[in-house]
């Protein structure tokens, strides 16, 4: 398995899903967005009618890959957090496994010592998922999952399809 | 490395496209084309991270829906880097997570050099992220064809390319060879995540 990969299905979704809700209330946050260091969101949770979604993960990725390389021009490892405080709202980025990032919008009243801990909690709640999925993956390899692997998706991928897709 | 993320409870696949090329090629006008010929619902709010004289800073970045294939929606996140030299360090960023890569070339003969530069700047780029020119989706498009200086299309390839990837002549101001160049590396991208099956 390609370890920074993450294809979702139903099962692992769930399980995200109840995590980065149980975060949510606690902290009681507007969005917790889960994503991949290409700015794909994996799963969210919350709901903030005036924020876009796609955005907002796609500059959160872009801000996780800055300070990924601004830690290295000061020979650190990483910053593991990234913290915005603003009047209404604050955005709080968190590292997990180096793969993909945690991201919250709090209101201004949060107290980043909370949000540290619980984040840490959901963190390794996460790990958790993730380790599990590599686990079924490797079964899969074996004994494919009828219906949910990326190879039964591939396979009823034709060319005609395609061709259709791109308008030739 | 395939990175590709199909998410199957919201039945979607997302890709990730990067536009590279020399500063002032044309990257951003590529995706603003796209994005004034998109209709809205297949189009996401287009964010532009640049300098006050409006030149790339970070990147530009574009979503977009191409529709659908086997019910799954085909998003594709389209990214611009920055051109300028001595922003190296954020075109770098940029190329985490790619699925496939578009070189804008600029035609006009005296910045023939700084197109192969890109090139070659991309292929060591392209390493230090963990990937391969030679074996990601990759698209050569040769931009500013209208203009009265340009090199020759030929002469341009045997200069440009690197392992006989899809050549689209384009002039992006005005739209010519846009979309084209964009159907052939979702094509390539599409392929590709085929055979990783």
């Amino acid at each position: 398995m390609n370890p920074r990969s993450l294809d979702l299905h139903n099962p692992e979704h769930v399980r995200i899903k109840a995590i980065l809700t149980k975060i949510l209330k606690e902290l009681r946050a507007e969005l917790v967005l889960l994503i991949n260091h290409s700015g794909q969101t994996i799963a969210h949770a919350g709901l903030a009618e005036d924020i876009d979604l796609v955005a907002l993960a796609s500059l959160a990725a872009a801000n996780v890959a800055a300070t990924e390389g601004l830690a290295r021009l000061l020979g650190e490892n990483e910053f593991s957090i990234v913290f915005h405080q603003g009047k209404q709202r604050s955005l709080h980025i968190s590292d997990l496994s180096k793969r993909f990032s945690l991201v919250l919008v709090l209101s201004g009243t949060v107290s980043l010592g909370l949000a540290r801990w619980k984040v840490k909690l959901a963190t390794a709640m996460l790990d958790e998922v993730f380790q599990d999925y590599e686990k079924g993956l490797k079964r899969e390899n074996t004994v494919p999952a009828k219906g949910q692997s990326r190879a039964a998706f591939s396979r009823r991928f034709s060319d005609e399809e395609l061709n259709k897709l791109l308008g030739d | 490395m395939k990175l590709t993320f199909i998410n199957y409870v919201a039945r979607e696949i997302n890709c990730k496209i990067v536009y590279y090329g020399p500063g002032l090629g044309g990257k951003t006008t590529n995706l603003q084309y796209i994005y004034q010929i998109t209709s809205p619902e297949n189009k996401g709010k287009m964010i532009s991270l640049a300098t006050e004289t409006e030149r790339t800073l970070f990147f530009d970045f574009l979503p977009l829906d191409l529709g659908s294939i086997q019910g799954f929606r085909a998003r594709f996140h389209l990214y611009t880097v920055p051109g300028q030299v001595f922003y190296d360090a954020s075109r770098k960023l940029i190329l985490k997570g790619v699925d496939g890569v578009v070189l804008v070339a600029d035609s006009q003969e005296e910045r023939l050099d700084a197109s192969i530069e890109s090139v070659s700047n991309l292929n060591q780029n392209l390493n230090e992220q963990g990937f391969d020119l030679n074996k990601i989706p990759y698209v050569l498009q040769l931009n500013k064809r209208d203009l009265p200086n340009t090199i020759p299309v030929e002469e341009l390839k045997r200069q440009l390319l690197f392992k006989g990837e899809p050549v689209f002549e384009a002039i992006a101001t005005k739209g010519t060879g846009v979309l084209d160049t964009l159907k052939a590396i979702a094509r390539q991208v599409l392929v590709e995540l085929r055979k990783s099956a």
